[in-house]
């Protein structure tokens, strides 16, 4: 079996804030790490892999310090990394991102699993999944919350707000992993550096077979108007007094006063 | 740009009932569009939430009724959607629910119709022009973004639950249009099977007025029971911070935040939560918010409007007698 796995590196706090020259998130001084949920992929992968024997690929699309996630994914286990760097692919949305990464899968040819994360901590979409299917034209199961391999394919796990599901997946099909489906490994940094001597692989915009108008910012229908700080929404912080029932009993008259606690209920 | 001249939307249907995030849709739709708003209702063959939907007064309903697409596959729904697409032309914008299905459907017919799709909005407005602007929190809703779709039609969205608010209105002029002749290609590669979870409580946390939430600082067995206690003579839901779901009564449902649920009651209580973003960004809709916790300095404090600093088993037991 052939499983790629895509993840992206994100900043290793979400706890960014604009600066008010360039209007643009400042990212100094801050470093990046292995979105969490495609920690979550990664071992889903590698679960797979003790089990059937699989080749784990693992890709990601971005500027070339990314290659410092894919390095630690080597030394998690990963046989192979292929890096997507080129000017081109810069500025681009959900749909040229899943555009190049689904070109970039059918160069490796004949995969038969698709892990992603179920989403970016960063930007947040959950969008990358159920495009790079399409652009594949294989089905789809996104927010898995257990995978198991079987006979053929993949039994998983999956919620909805109200329902749970049981679904088999026949091969080829792309999954999209929560933070429910296992517990990933973490590594040193010894062991990080041994992997240094897998190889990363990196494909330029020339090595895949693009359509121009599909990538980067020109192959982006969706832009960016504007980055704000959200609205704090002003909250009274008022502290009760220290002695617990004193506490209780302020509170409970200042929300019935306020009719927030209606003796009825 | 040739297109259709109304703004779509898709109802979400769990088990049989229309979700509730399809009615605030509609009213929010039904403030800001002035191109007529149409709703797109796939239910099952015998079912008929198309009358649902008409109290709250869109000016369309599209009713696919088809027992094979209920099943919730996202090709199968894809290629429906498409095909309906094909046979009107691309609407205006075309909105979703931020649920799991929303967000694992919408972006799928986005790549099919190749447009661009924005995330999980909390506002949405329309310039003149007919232009969609969507506003997004992005880094754990540490930063806000608008978002717009220029040159591609439709907009689409997928926004969150309990951001707006959905009123009934009498709109005599709805239109039902039933779709019964689309072609559905089963896809073979999946089989799903679906079922109801369990309800532990009647009221889910997402709907729930009342709210008692509890963190790592509150959450041994005696803390639980009190908590529990409070939450019965409040007529409250209990919810939890994400350590609490390795406790096996605690799944995904129960808990609030950026990789649970966001919640919108007219009061939560924080029993020993710290307030980490991930946590908070489940509850900037709260109305009332108060919280307990023994460090003074407890970054959840900003977030509310009464906090007691202290141990919160005594606060919510003295809470329990003051409510006597
Ligand atoms: C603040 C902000 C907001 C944005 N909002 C939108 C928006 O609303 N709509 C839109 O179309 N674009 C948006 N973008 C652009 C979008 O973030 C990029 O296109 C991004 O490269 C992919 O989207 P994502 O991070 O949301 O991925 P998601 O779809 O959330 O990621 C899911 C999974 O896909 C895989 N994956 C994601 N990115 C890569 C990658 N580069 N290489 C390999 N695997 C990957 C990972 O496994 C990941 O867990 C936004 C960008 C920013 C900075
Ligand atoms: C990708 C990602 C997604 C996440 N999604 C979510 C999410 O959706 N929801 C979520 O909740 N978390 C989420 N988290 C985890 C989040 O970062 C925090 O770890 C979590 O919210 C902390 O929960 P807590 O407040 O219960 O625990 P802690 O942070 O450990 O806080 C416990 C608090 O209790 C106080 N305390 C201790 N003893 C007492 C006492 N006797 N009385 C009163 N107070 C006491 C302490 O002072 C402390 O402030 C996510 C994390 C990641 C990385």
């Amino acid at each position: 079996m052939k499983i790629v796995v895509g993840i992206k590196q994100v900043p290793e706090t979400t706890n960014v804030k604009i600066n008010e020259k360039t209007k643009n998130i400042d990212r100094r001084g801050i470093s990046g790490v292995i979105n969490q949920y495609d920690r979550h992929a990664l071992e889903a992968a590698f679960e797979i892999k003790a089990k059937t024997n699989a080749e784990v690929i693992v890709m990601t699309m971005g500027p070339d310090d990314f290659v410092v996630s894919l390095q630690e994914a080597l030394a998690l286990g990963a046989d192979s990394a292929v890096l997507l760097s080129d000017r081109a692919f810069a500025g681009a949305d959900t749909l040229a991102t899943g555009y190049v990464l689904s070109e970039a899968i059918k160069k490796i040819g004949d995969v038969d699993l698709v892990l992603l994360g179920q989403q970016s901590v960063d930007a947040d979409t959950g969008q990358m999944g159920p495009i790079i299917s399409e652009f594949l034209d294989i089905s789809q199961v996104t927010y898995a919350s257990k995978l198991d391999v079987e006979e053929g394919g993949l039994r998983i796990k999956r919620y909805l707000e109200n329902i749970e599901q049981d679904i088999t997946a026949k091969l080829p099909v792309l999954v999209t992993v929560t933070d429910q489906a296992n517990d990933p490994k973490y590594v040193n940094i010894v062991e990080i550096a041994k992997s240094f001597e897998k190889e990363v692989t990196t494909w330029h915009a020339s090595d895949l077979n693009l359509d121009a108008d599909r990538v980067g910012q020109a192959g982006s229908p969706s832009v960016v108007r504007s980055i704000s700080s959200p609205k704090e929404v002003v909250k009274d912080n008022y502290k009760l007094p220290d002695n617990p029932q004193d506490a209780a009993d302020e509170l409970v008259k200042i929300l019935k006063d306020k009719n927030i606690l209606v003796e009825d209920k | 740009m040739e297109f259709l001249k109304e703004n779509w939307i898709f109802a979400e249907v769990d088990l049989n009932k229309v979700n509730p995030i399809t009615y605030q849709l509609i009213t929010k739709m039904n403030q800001i569009s002035e191109l007529p708003v149409t709703v797109v209702l796939v239910e099952g063959s015998s079912e008929s939430l198309e009358e649902d939907i008409k109290e709250y007064g869109p000016d369309k309903i599209i009713t696919i009724k088809n027992d094979q697409l209920v099943q919730g596959n996202d090709l199968e729904m894809t290629n429906a959607l498409d095909t309906l697409i094909e046979k009107t032309g691309r609407p205006n914008s075309f909105v979703f629910a931020a649920t799991v299905v929303g967000r694992s459907l919408a972006p799928r017919l986005q790549a099919r119709l190749r447009t661009g799709l924005t995330a999980d909005c909390l506002d949405l407005h329309f310039e003149d022009d007919g232009t969609l602007v969507q506003t997004k929190p992005s880094y754990g809703d540490n930063i806000m973004c608008e978002i717009v779709v220029p040159n591609h039609r439709p907009q689409m969205a997928t926004v969150r639950s309990n951001v707006f608010e959905a009123k009934k209105l009498n709109n005599p002029m709805t239109k039902v249009i039933n779709i019964t002749n689309l072609k559905v290609v089963q896809d073979k590669q999946l089989t799903i099977s679906s079922k109801p979870l369990p309800q532990e409580s009647a009221e889910s946390i997402t709907e729930a007025n009342r709210i008692v939430a509890i963190g790592r600082g509150d959450k041994t067995e005696e803390n639980l029971t009190n908590a529990k206690r409070l939450a019965d003579k409040l007529h409250a839901v209990i919810g939890v911070t994400r350590p609490l779901t390795d406790l096996e009564e605690f799944d995904i449902n129960d808990q609030i935040g950026q990789s649970g649920q966001s919640v919108s009651p007219d009061i939560l209580i924080n029993l020993g939560i710290s307030g980490a973003v991930q946590y908070t960004a489940g509850i900037s809709n709260a109305k009332t918010i108060v919280s307990a916790n023994t460090d003074k300095d407890a970054p959840i404090f900003k977030h509310s409007d009464y906090y007691y600093v202290g141990n919160a088993e005594e606060f919510s037991k003295a809470l329990e007698k003051a409510l006597q």
